[in-house]
């Protein structure tokens, strides 16, 4: 049992030392790389960020825009009984900038981009393309990984801003139409509480995240092992892993803004 | 160190090379060279561990102990980026291609171009169009990996393996797969780039057609270790009852992978 128990503790320590040093490895690229005349080519980085961001415009809009809806309606549920339903507005704005957006759009980017990063660099790995890559003195990290670290920074956020519009645009619809508060009225209690502090821990967060997907994803895909078994387990891991590092993180960064404040 | 300049002399030098995995010796104290400007074969049944000491030649696996040195360099004691340059002088040409799925034959074949000189597209353009031809692929150009055969796919891996005009190609089974009629031409692809271009070639196979079609000389593999090594007359008069086993193909000899497996 405790030996079982070491063993699983030592895969993990593995595992997290692997991220760490996949992430050295890209921070080395992207600052050091551009020096030695070595960096991504500018259509990988578009070819991804167009993957990673434009394809996922229409289901973070979806995801965000129902979760917008609910929220309203259960806040709506309580704020009524306190006679505060106008602070339906404001509590759906800043629950879904701090925190409800990027998690969600996060959440979202693993399971579609995350997933298939996975799955395809894993498939890369187990053709021997990977192999063919180093062969030739081309380093997988700056090849491949690069472009998807980067496409996967600057669209989370991208798309949680997204995500803040559509949520807040759902919650406005209810406030509006189900509970008739006046709109304009309904927004401007909506952005009475919503500072900039609150986007930007939101952004924060998001890019967080971000950097999580990447590495996980990238990782398991450049460690996988096994055929198409492999493939198979490294996506399911890459998604698993992703989830939980992302709640993980994003319970880390709530309770440093909570106690920052 | 050019190709010229070399001939006669030991390009690739393995000493006392091993390597296990999982407590297996896949290669056991093997030590050889490869001569500038020959066409050097390892034929082996299979899982005798030929294509793993091919992927040892190439940097990809790290062997426990012992060297390897190309071109009088030691490719486990230099610089990440002195073996990127000894690797830009050697193309590979690897069993399933290991083309890149995302990028059409084009694109594959001038990959090392792109990443590894400041040529301009035009001059790209021209001498993918003069690998492929070489090939037979002209017209291809813009079909993916998985719009063309398994044939194909394998001679646009050669032409991206011969796209940097390397010093070296190592071919991994060039053969195996093929039909008759492209395998014939891929054998004389090779032959003709070393004896035109005075490419050295190490070429991994167990088919006996092109061993002798091929090659200058001949090592034979058996459970890691060289079991006999010599010019192909000499390994067809060989004495040796496993490589007399190995190239008539018979069922019956000291090679039994029934009785080893127990």
């Amino acid at each position: 049992m405790i030996t079982y128990l070491g063993k699983v503790l030592l895969e993990q320590a593995r595992w997290v030392k692997g991220l760490i040093v996949l992430f050295v490895d890209i921070l080395y690229w992207i600052f050091v790389g551009p020096f030695l005349g070595q960096f991504s080519r500018r259509e990988s980085i578009v070819h991804q960020m167009i993957f990673v961001g434009i394809s996922s415009i229409v289901i973070v809009f979806f995801v965000d825009f129902f979760t917008g809806i609910v929220l309203a309606m259960q806040s709506a549920y309580i704020l009524e009984q306190m006679g505060a339903k106008l602070y339906v507005a404001s509590l759906v704005s800043v629950s879904l900038c701090r925190e409800l957006a990027p998690v969600l759009t996060a959440l979202v980017v693993a399971g579609r981009a995350g997933s298939a990063i996975a799955a395809e660099l894993g498939t890369m790995k187990v053709t021997e393309q990977i192999e063919a890559l180093e062969t030739m003195a081309i380093n997988p990290v700056r090849f491949l990984v690069l472009p998807r670290f980067l496409a996967l920074v600057i669209m989370v956020p991208a798309l949680t801003v997204l995500g803040d519009l559509s949520g807040i645009f759902g919650g406005f619809l209810i406030g509006t139409r189900s509970m008739n508060i006046n709109p304009d009225l309904y927004m401007q209690i909506t952005f009475k509480y919503l500072e900039l502090k609150d986007i930007n821990t939101g952004l924060l967060k998001a890019l967080v995240f971000g950097i999580i997907i990447a590495l996980v994803s990238c990782y398991e895909g450049l460690t996988t092992t096994g055929g198409a078994e492999g493939v198979g387990k490294a996506t399911t891991r890459s998604v698993v892993m992703s989830f939980t590092l992302i709640i993980a993180a994003d319970c880390a960064l709530t309770a440093f803004f909570y106690f920052l404040n | 160190m050019s190709a010229k300049d070399c001939y006669g002399q030991s390009i690739i030098s393995l000493r006392n090379v091993t390597k296990s995995f999982h407590g297996n010796k896949v290669i056991d104290d093997v030590s050889l060279d490869v001569i500038c400007g020959e066409t050097f074969v390892i034929m082996g049944c299979s899982g005798s561990g030929k294509s793993t000491l091919l992927r040892h030649m190439t940097g990809a696996i790290v062997p426990d102990q012992g060297n390897i040195s190309i071109k009088g360099k030691d490719i486990f004691d230099i610089s990440s980026r002195e073996l990127n340059d000894v690797k830009k002088t050697f193309g590979m040409s690897f069993q399933y291609s290991a083309l890149l799925d995302s990028l059409t034959v084009e694109e594959n074949v001038a990959l090392p171009l792109r990443e590894h000189t400041k040529l301009a597209d035009e001059i790209i353009d021209i001498i993918i169009k003069m690998k492929l031809s070489l090939v037979g692929l002209r017209g291809f150009e813009h079909h993916y990996p998985s719009e063309i055969s398994g044939g194909m796919r394998k001679r646009v891996g050669l032409a991206r393996a011969i796209a940097l005009d390397p010093d070296i190609v190592f071919y991994d089974e060039p053969t195996s797969g093929l039909d008759p009629v492209v395998g014939g031409i891929t054998d004389k692809l090779i032959k003709d780039l070393s004896v035109k271009l005075m490419i050295t070639s190490v070429v991994v196979t167990h088919d006996m057609h092109s061993v002798f079609k091929i090659a200058d000389r001949v090592a034979m593999i058996h459970q890691g270790r060289i079991i006999e090594i010599g010019t192909p007359d000499e390994i067809k008069n060989s004495k040796n009852p496993f490589v007399h086993q190995f190239i008539n193909g018979n069922p019956e000899g000291p090679i039994n992978l029934f009785k080893e497996q127990i």
